[in-house]
Formats: structure tokens, C-alpha cells, sequence
């Protein structure tokens, strides 16, 4: 460019500035953006696997944020759903690091709720609620003739059923008089019944049938109907039994004060509007039986759902923010893969840049062509992205998670990978823009 | 003014001004320790309507003149007008909107964009010229039609022969009707016949009022033309008239 300085220019100023004010003949307005798409457009369909692999990493990324989030955000809501179908009206006890002495020394909390507190509550408070159940479990072998099944063996009382809301499908829950008299009967989970009943039994075919729980015999009073096996543990797999049974055969001599221990107390309140007002009240009630004097340091807790489904909540969002992390680096290295191809390109149609240059294309005409082709592969990956994203949280179906798409995340997997495009198709759309037009028409 | 400043330098008196005006063109390239002067000097003066060959051994320096005659480079010192316009101080921009407007280039590789089919090619120029697609649609065939490959116009460049793409490439160079038509080597790659019937074509656009410069270092093909520019070692070695070689088809 420095070297067009002119001897005429010099000797003749005023003459080269007249002839300079000679307009062109024709007002160029460039190729513009339609034009630049249609060039583009060409050169990806004329290369489609090139195109295809240039845009893989694009795809990858927004169809595993897509596929992540909504199979993430289906798995929470199977989850909540579970846990409002529990009834929002729940109160969990549970024993607590601190307060008694004894637990720091093994590392974990100690069992400190007794069968004494979970009836003293049932006494309290039994005007206020549905039922109290204390429950305990652990697990065992189950055993039907040569069938044999890992079984959940939980002990609680008959109310179990109305507070926890786990109906029974056939029979019924063992009673309180099985309780009082420690009797050997049995609610069984489907899995159970699968088991040891084998593919498509019947309910009522376990019906007063008898099971081995470890070494112990028990009659079946009752079946609970299948539960899904989405949320946590698996609700197929338990067996109830009378909490007095349990503690007499399957106890692990866990004891507070000489009165065996419960891992929960539920409590299920009356009415939704009493429930903080009873939570309070629970509280209070064990801090006196307890001697506990340290509201801040107390050795039990009480949770309500509300609590369960905020520290759900909390959980989620971390998890969303790894899902968007990981994409952010997948887009990143799909982006970088945009710009390796387009350098690539760029050298292989040196010629054909020349050529245009000739033809009267513009530095800026060229720019537009390069950076066009570099964001159509990029949103075109993230419009193949999206439907592999979906399919993908569609195929989660066969793990019972049903997907929940939301906007937010696809849209700013979108527009990303938009951006990626442009981010990356700069540099070298802009070398491609700089060629010397008489370089490249010799290029080979 | 622009009559005025002709008639300063004594040139023809003729009403327009020259469609090429270069005077003391000097074009020195630099690498390092290296400096090369591939052009000492040069004086060429076209005038429209005129077909000119530019001659001289490879490394004479004909192909420096020829792309600084086609804007693709610029001179080191000298002034350049082309159609009475200086061309030395255009922007990159500039230049660009005046390869379009002013010149057709003619390769020897015909440089056809190899995706585009005939027609494509052919609007690629109007299409930098931002000229609406209908309109140059119609333009594009119609200099088609002028080469005789209308009835070609949806093949692709791989589908037709050397001499046919060449033409293509004539009709692309002519589309945008510019005041210059620059063949570079423009029989290079074609065989003796073809090549005669490239050279015919162009024997046609020169007596329609084509301006037209052929660089080659074939003596053949300089026939075709009514002057011959030899340039040797930087120079303009000599500059004679002759009766163009008539073609018969």
C-alpha cells in the first residue's frame, strides 16, 4: 500500500485531483447478507460429511445440554412429585449428631429416638394427627421355598400406611394387636412378591402364604401395589412388619438409656395449617424427654417436606450448574473445531478467493461469505443438536424418567452456539478477507 | 478538464480519453537483502476500441504489467488512469468496485468457480456489482447467448470442454460491460482448434468496440491482434501497429 506513492502526483496536484472527481459509473452496493448466506449456503451443501463432522462438536454440546437438563429436571419433578404424594403434611424425627454424649466418638449420629418417644408423641399429639409411625429397618434374606430375594425389612406400626400414604393392594396391614402380641406377620413390596412368586403373580396368590425373613417365619397379611422405582431406594423391595416383632428378631441391640431406638418417628398432621405450629410443638415435646437444653445443638431433628424438597432443590441447581459447564466446554471445543475447518477451507479455496477478488469482491464481501458459512455450520449443529437433544431425553423415557423440556436452557444453548460460530468464524473469515488477490490467483 | 490534461500530454486528439494511460510505471518488489525491479519504467497508452497484444519471454515482466493494468496490484511509482480516472491512490475498496465496473479478466485456467453452474458463474460478478437477482439473471444469459451456451447455462463447469469454459469466462468478464477486456494466456490451455475459436470470439467482441489486451507469449495468437506491445526485461522493447490475422469459422 506505501509503495503507490506517485511522481505525477508531484508535479501535476491540481490536474490528478479533476480527474479524480470522475464518479464511477456504477453505485456498488456489495453483495450484501442474502448473498453472502447464498455462497455460503452452496459451499456447505457442496461438502456435506466435511460440513457435518465441522459441525459435530456443536451438536454434541447443545444435545447434551438439551438431553442433560431435561432428563435432570424430569428425574426432579418424578422426584417432588414423589415426595408431595407422600402428603405435604408430613413430619419426619430423626436422631441428630450431638446433644447425647457418645456419638461424636463413632464418627455418626447415634440412634436416639426410642419406641418411649414415639409413643409419647402418639399420646400428645393424637388429636392433631392422622398417626405416628416409628420406623426401623434393615436388611434381610427373604426366602419362599427355594426363592430367595434381598428384602428391606422395615419395623413400624399399622398406622404406617395412612401416614406415609402407602395403601395396600391386597389383604391389609398387620394390626395393633399383631404389634402388641409381636406376631410374625408381614406387609410384602411388589419386588418381593415378583420374586419369590415369580413374573405376573397375583397379589392374593402371597396372600397367607409364609415367607422366611432370615431365619424367622412370617404369614403375609398384606401386598403393596408397585411404586416405580424412580426416587430414592427402592419402595418395592421393603417389608413391614410389627415394629415390636422387628425389634425382638432383627434388632442390632441399638438401645438408648436400656429403650430400644428408632431410626424415624412420621407424623402426619391433620391439617396442612397446623403443620409448622406441630413441628414446633414435636420439638419441644423431645427437648423436655431429652433433656435438651441447646435449641441449636439438639440430638434429633424434625423435618418437614418442605425442608426435604428446599435441600432437593439446592442439590438441583448444582447439578444444573455442572450440565452448563460441561456443555460450556463442549460448545467451546465444538467452536474450536469450527475454526480449524474453516482455516482449512479458507487455504484450500485460496484460488477461488482470488478469483471473486478479480470478479470485484471486496475485502469485505469475502469476510461476510467466511463468517456466514462459519455461523450457518454452527446454528445448523445447534438445530441438529436440539433434535438429538431431544430424542436423546425422549430415549430416557426407558429409564422412568419422563423428560421436562424448558425454554431457558435451549434457547441459550441456541443462541451459544450462534455466537460460537461468529466468535470462531472471525479469524479466518478476516485472513481470508486480507489475501492478496494476485497471491492467491497464482496459489496451487 | 480531462480533454485538457490529454491534450498536455500530447496524446491523439481524440474525445474520449484512453481507456489505459500509464506513465513511468516503475514496480519494485523487496524481500530482505533482494530487490527486484520487474518493471523500469513503463509508458502504455490504449485507446478504446482497440485490441492490443502485450508479448515478451516469461520474467519480461508483461504478467507485472498486466495485473497492475488490472488493479490486482499496484504500481511502486508512476501514474495509471483508466478511463481518465487516477487508479493509483483508490482505497482497497475502490479497487475492488473498479475491477468490477472497469475490467473482465480472462484467465488461461479459466478459474470457473467449480459448485456454480454456467449461469452462477456468470453472476458472480453482477452479484459484487449488487445488482438485483432478476436483473442479472437476465444479463447473465443474455452474454451466454452471446457466447453461444445459452442452452448450457445449468451445467456445471465440469460438464462442458476447455475451449466451452473458456467462453464461459469471456461472458462472465463481459457481463458487468466493462471498459477493458484483460486474457491472461487466454488459449494457454486450450488445443490449437479450440484455441482459434476462443480467438475468434474475441476478434468479434474487438470489431463490436471491445477494448481488448491479450498477455501471451505465443506469436499465434499476438497475430490476432492490430498492435503489438513487446515488453523485455522491465521495458517497453517495442510497440508496433500490424493488420490483425482475420479468423474464418
Amino acid at each position: 500500500m506505501t509503495t503507490s506513492n506517485t511522481s505525477g502526483h508531484t508535479t501535476e496536484p491540481r490536474q490528478e485531483q479533476a480527474v479524480q472527481a470522475v464518479p464511477t459509473r456504477v453505485t456498488q452496493r456489495g453483495i450484501g447478507l442474502g448473498g453472502a448466506f447464498t455462497i455460503a449456503w452452496r459451499a456447505i451443501i457442496g461438502t456435506p460429511m466435511r460440513s457435518i463432522l465441522t459441525a459435530l462438536g456443536v451438536i454434541i454440546g447443545v444435545a447434551a445440554v438439551v438431553a442433560l437438563t431435561a432428563i435432570g429436571q424430569g428425574s426432579t419433578a418424578g422426584v417432588t412429585d414423589r415426595l408431595e404424594s407422600l402428603g405435604t403434611n408430613l413430619l419426619t424425627v430423626q436422631s441428630a449428631r450431638g446433644g447425647g454424649g457418645g456419638s461424636l466418638v463413632r464418627g455418626g449420629p447415634s440412634q436416639t429416638i426410642t419406641v418411649k418417644d414415639a409413643e409419647a408423641l402418639a399420646t400428645a399429639f393424637g388429636d392433631r394427627v392422622s398417626g405416628v409411625a416409628p420406623s426401623v429397618n434393615s436388611n434381610v434374606q427373604a426366602k419362599l421355598g427355594s426363592l430367595n430375594t434381598q428384602a428391606s425389612v422395615m419395623g413400624t406400626w399399622p398406622a404406617y400406611g395412612a401416614v406415609r400414604n402407602s395403601p395396600v393392594e391386597a389383604g391389609d396391614y398387620f394390626t395393633q394387636a399383631d404389634v402388641d402380641s409381636r406376631k410374625r406377620t408381614a406387609v410384602i413390596g411388589h419386588q418381593v412378591l415378583v420374586d419369590l412368586w415369580g413374573e405376573g403373580a397375583v397379589p392374593d396368590e402371597a396372600l397367607n402364604q409364609t415367607l422366611r425373613l432370615g431365619s424367622v417365619s412370617f404369614t403375609v397379611v398384606g401386598v403393596l401395589p408397585d411404586k416405580g422405582n424412580s426416587g430414592f431406594g427402592n419402595a418395592n423391595s421393603q417389608v413391614l412388619v410389627p415394629l415390636s416383632t422387628y425389634l425382638q428378631r432383627f434388632s442390632r441391640t441399638n438401645s438408648a438409656g436400656g429403650q430400644p431406638t428408632v431410626s424415624n418417628v412420621y407424623l402426619s398432621a391433620t391439617d396442612a395449617k397446623d403443620l409448622t405450629e406441630l413441628q414446633a410443638d414435636v420439638t419441644d415435646l423431645l427437648s423436655v424427654r431429652h433433656d435438651q437444653t441447646d435449641p441449636d445443638n439438639l440430638d434429633f431433628q424434625v423435618q418437614n417436606q418442605a425442608d426435604s424438597l428446599e435441600s432437593l432443590n439446592a442439590i438441583t441447581s448444582t447439578l444444573t450448574i455442572l450440565v452448563g459447564a460441561i456443555a460450556g466446554i463442549s460448545l467451546l471445543v465444538g467452536g474450536i473445531g469450527i475454526m480449524n475447518i474453516m482455516l482449512v477451507s479458507v487455504t484450500e479455496r485460496t484460488r477461488e478467493i482470488g478469483v471473486r477478488k478479480a470478479l470485484g469482491a471486496k475485502p469485505r464481501d469475502i469476510l461476510t461469505q467466511f463468517l456466514v458459512e462459519a455461523s450457518l455450520l454452527s446454528i445448523g449443529g445447534g438445530i441438529i443438536g436440539l433434535a438429538l437433544g431431544v430424542a436423546a431425553a425422549y430415549a430416557g423415557k426407558f429409564f422412568n424418567i419422563a423428560p421436562v423440556f424448558s425454554a431457558t436452557p435451549i434457547v441459550v444453548a441456541f443462541i451459544f452456539s450462534a455466537l460460537v460460530g461468529i466468535f470462531f468464524g472471525y479469524y479466518p473469515a478476516a485472513r481470508a478477507a486480507r489475501l492478496d488477490p494476485v497471491d492467491s490467483l497464482r496459489y496451487e | 478538464m480531462t480533454a485538457s490534461r490529454i491534450m498536455e500530454r500530447d496524446a491523439p486528439m481524440i474525445s474520449p480519453p484512453p481507456v489505459v494511460d500509464i506513465r513511468g510505471v516503475r514496480k519494485i518488489y523487496e524481500q530482505g537483502e533482494m530487490v527486484f525491479e520487474a518493471l523500469k519504467g513503463v509508458d502504455v497508452q490504449i485507446a478504446q476500441g482497440e485490441m492490443v497484444a502485450l508479448m515478451g519471454p516469461s520474467g519480461s515482466g508483461k504478467t507485472t504489467l498486466m495485473q497492475i493494468i488490472g488493479l490486482l496490484d499496484r504500481p511502486s511509482t508512476g501514474s495509471y488512469h483508466l478511463g481518465g480516472r487516477d487508479v493509483t491512490t483508490l482505497s482497497e475498496n475502490e479497487r475492488a468496485e473498479a475491477r468490477n465496473t472497469d475490467i473482465g479478466f480472462v484467465f488461461q485456467a479459466f478459474h470457473l468457480l467449480p459448485r456454480l453452474n454456467l449461469l452462477e458463474n456468470v453472476e458472480v460478478p453482477l452479484t459484487y456489482a449488487g445488482m438485483p437477482a432478476a436483473q442479472s439473471r437476465e444479463r447473465a444469459l443474455d452474454v451466454l447467448r452471446r457466447v453461444g451456451l445459452e442452452d448450457k447455462a445449468r451445467n456445471l463447469p465440469s460438464q462442458i470442454s476447455g475451449g466451452q469454459k473458456q467462453r464461459v469466462a469471456v461472458a462472465r468478464a463481459l457481463a458487468t460491460r466493462p471498459r477493458l477486456l484483460l486474457a491472461d494466456e487466454p488459449t494457454g490451455n486450450l488445443d490449437t482448434r479450440t484455441g482459434e475459436e476462443v480467438m475468434a470470439l474475441f476478434g468479434e467482441l474487438r470489431a463490436e468496440g471491445t477494448t481488448v489486451v491479450l498477455v501471451t507469449h505465443e506469436p499465434e495468437i499476438g497475430a490476432y491482434a492490430e498492435r503489438i506491445i513487446r515488453v523485455r526485461d522491465g521495458v517497453v522493447e517495442s510497440d508496433t501497429r500490424q493488420t490483425p490475422k482475420r479468423v474464418t469459422p
